[in-house]
């Protein structure tokens, strides 16, 4: 009886798993098999699932018609150049409050603290003019520029700086070591998980920015590539859209997160669970 | 003692300059520009006292905008918390299987809202969209979805909800990992059942996660503006306009920035006495150790 409930327990536990999986993956899998969907086949009644036919043939030609290139070019350039400034100005910043500790640092912090529980959001038409201003509207480096102090970053790396034993520190300053070469020979190995998912989260933040950037970016060639996608999704108008097309430009604007996903999936998401040790 | 606070000021500068030119002077320059009738293209404004704030207060979409907002705020967070602990639940236990499937919860947080978006869009559409053929293979009627002024918001929902329960997991997934097993080992030997194991035991445990989360995802359910902007647009009939995207409209829409920079005061003033109200429930119902 005892083994009988157990097995149902189990069994019930992975189909509501199978369930909740198809869930999650299904947009995934509509969005593949859409890519490969005529428009004919997209009006036909009643509606199957699976496409005719793979047409890889049409689908590489259309992915040569898109270019997207450009755009994912742009996104990853800021996700990876923008989120190693932040976190770098992130770290320069949590280094003086936990390490180098004074009068002013505490109140530094509690202006970060207060931020944090800002939305950004309603700052942007004063940044918008400061921008404009500083002649920096439509540029990739206004973008960062803006971007730069991420109050998500000093929260993280505070709380990871904090669980390091401060003898490590101590050390290497008796040493005479600079600080800079603390920061990077001492608290950036003892840290390198809490970096390293720190990177992933801006990175995949930064390449998915749709709000602030298309605020700021005008021209198509800076555009990123959530911009890229609704200007696509827009151009053809309600009626004449091509839903096959949209799916492939998602399908090409995704693979490269799939890629950094794949990467570093086990590490993200170990680091998010563990070092976001809230207190 | 001097070099020594040199260092501290280059290292302090770079993140100190972007906070002050990117969030605080905005914040205050933005309660300025609420009091005048700028419009963004011509250099001269005026000051014209509250007025922005008692147009908004009267207008109809305002009201509606606040009233989207705290739905979509509801409809999110508490789905979200609640299955996200859910799937914790049941995938912190290794199991083969187990990693896949958190895989696949945790992916539609990565991918661009916009991406995802548009697929949404399509298998929300009413005649050629999966969601319809789905209620009709249940035997249920189909829905106007995302065309619908009832069905839209609703729509909204369900690919918010899609899109983060992972995060909330992966969050809670942490959180019940570090429940020293001690305590669950003495209450079995006190003779509690797993139900009352899981409210006096996990539940008080984990609250500064539930806690961590409410105010994260209050501020971003406040925020939201990638799908509604690419799957309804705020419409049909303002029925998806929140209040930041009515600030959007104002702003880089219509130029009105004196209105919009009220709009944002408000959002600020709601988000500041929600923080206040958590703080003090905080205190009162979270557990720290």
């Amino acid at each position: 009886m005892e083994a009988l409930k157990k097995a149902s327990v189990h069994l019930s536990k992975h189909v509501l798993l199978a369930v909740s999986a198809l869930f999650f993956s299904f947009p995934f899998i509509w969005m593949i098999l859409g890519i490969f969907k005529t428009n004919k086949e997209i009006w036909q009644q009643p509606y199957k699932l699976l496409p005719y036919n793979f047409d890889f043939y049409r689908v590489i030609e259309s992915i040569a018609n898109l270019s997207f290139g450009r755009y994912i070019l742009n996104s990853l350039f800021v996700g990876i150049v923008g989120s190693f400034l932040m976190i770098l100005a992130a770290a320069l910043f949590s280094y003086v409050i936990v390490f180098m500790k004074g009068k002013y640092t505490k109140w530094l912090f509690v202006l970060v603290l207060t931020t944090y529980m800002l939305p950004g959001a309603v700052t942007y038409v004063p940044s918008f003019v400061i921008l404009a201003r500083m002649g920096l509207l439509d540029t990739l480096a206004g973008l960062m520029l803006s971007n730069l102090a991420s109050v998500f970053a000093v929260f993280y790396l505070r709380q990871s700086f904090l669980k390091m034993s401060y003898e490590y520190f101590e050390a290497a300053l008796i040493d005479g070591a600079s600080h800079l070469s603390i920061l990077r020979h001492v608290v950036f190995p003892l840290n390198k998980s809490a970096f390293y998912t720190l990177f992933i989260l801006t990175l995949v933040q930064q390449y998915n920015n749709y709000m602030w950037p298309s605020i700021i970016l005008r021209s198509n060639e800076n555009f990123l590539v959530s911009q890229a996608l609704r200007q696509f999704f827009i151009q053809g108008g309600a009626y004449g859209r091509n839903w096959s097309e949209i799916m492939l430009a998602s399908t090409i604007v995704i693979v490269p997160l799939i890629i950094v996903f794949a990467i570093g999936q086990k590490r993200l998401i170990t680091g998010i669970a563990q070092d976001s040790g809230i207190k | 003692m001097k070099k020594q606070n040199a260092t501290k000021f280059l290292f302090l500068a770079p993140f100190m300059i972007s906070l002050l030119l990117f969030w605080v002077i905005p914040l205050f320059t933005g309660l300025g520009i609420s009091f005048t009738d700028w419009d963004f293209i011509s250099p001269e404004m005026s000051f014209v006292g509250l007025e922005n704030y008692v147009d908004i207060f009267t207008d109809p979409d305002f009201s509606k905008a606040v009233w989207n907002t705290i739905v979509f705020s509801l409809g999110t967070i508490i789905p979200s918390i609640v299955l996200g602990l859910c799937f914790a639940l049941v995938l912190q236990k290794k199991f083969t299987g187990s990693s896949t499937y958190q895989m696949l919860t945790f992916s539609p947080w990565i991918t661009p809202a916009v991406a995802v978006s548009l697929v949404w869009s399509w298998i929300f559409e009413p005649s050629r969209g999966y969601a319809n053929h789905l209620l009709e293979f249940l035997g249920l009627p189909p829905l106007e979805w995302l065309h619908s002024s009832e069905t839209a918001m609703l729509g909204i929902i369900i690919f918010t909800v899609w899109k983060s329960i992972g995060w909330t997991m992966i969050f809670y997934m942490g959180a019940l990992e570090r429940v020293p097993k001690s305590i669950y080992e003495a209450a079995t030997l006190d003779g509690c059942n797993s139900i009352s194991k899981f409210f006096h035991i996990t539940l008080p445990m984990i609250s500064p996660t539930t806690y961590f989360l409410a105010v994260v995802n209050i501020i971003s359910a406040i925020q939201v503006f990638d799908q509604i902007e690419v799957m309804t647009q705020g419409g049909p009939g303002g029925s998806t306009s929140t209040l930041l995207y009515l600030y959007y409209e104002r702003a880089f829409q219509n130029f009105q920035m004196g209105a919009a920079s009220a709009v944002a005061m408000v959002i600020l003033f709601i988000t500041l006495v929600l923080s206040i109200i958590g703080a003090r429930m905080a205190k009162q119902h979270v557990h720290y150790e």
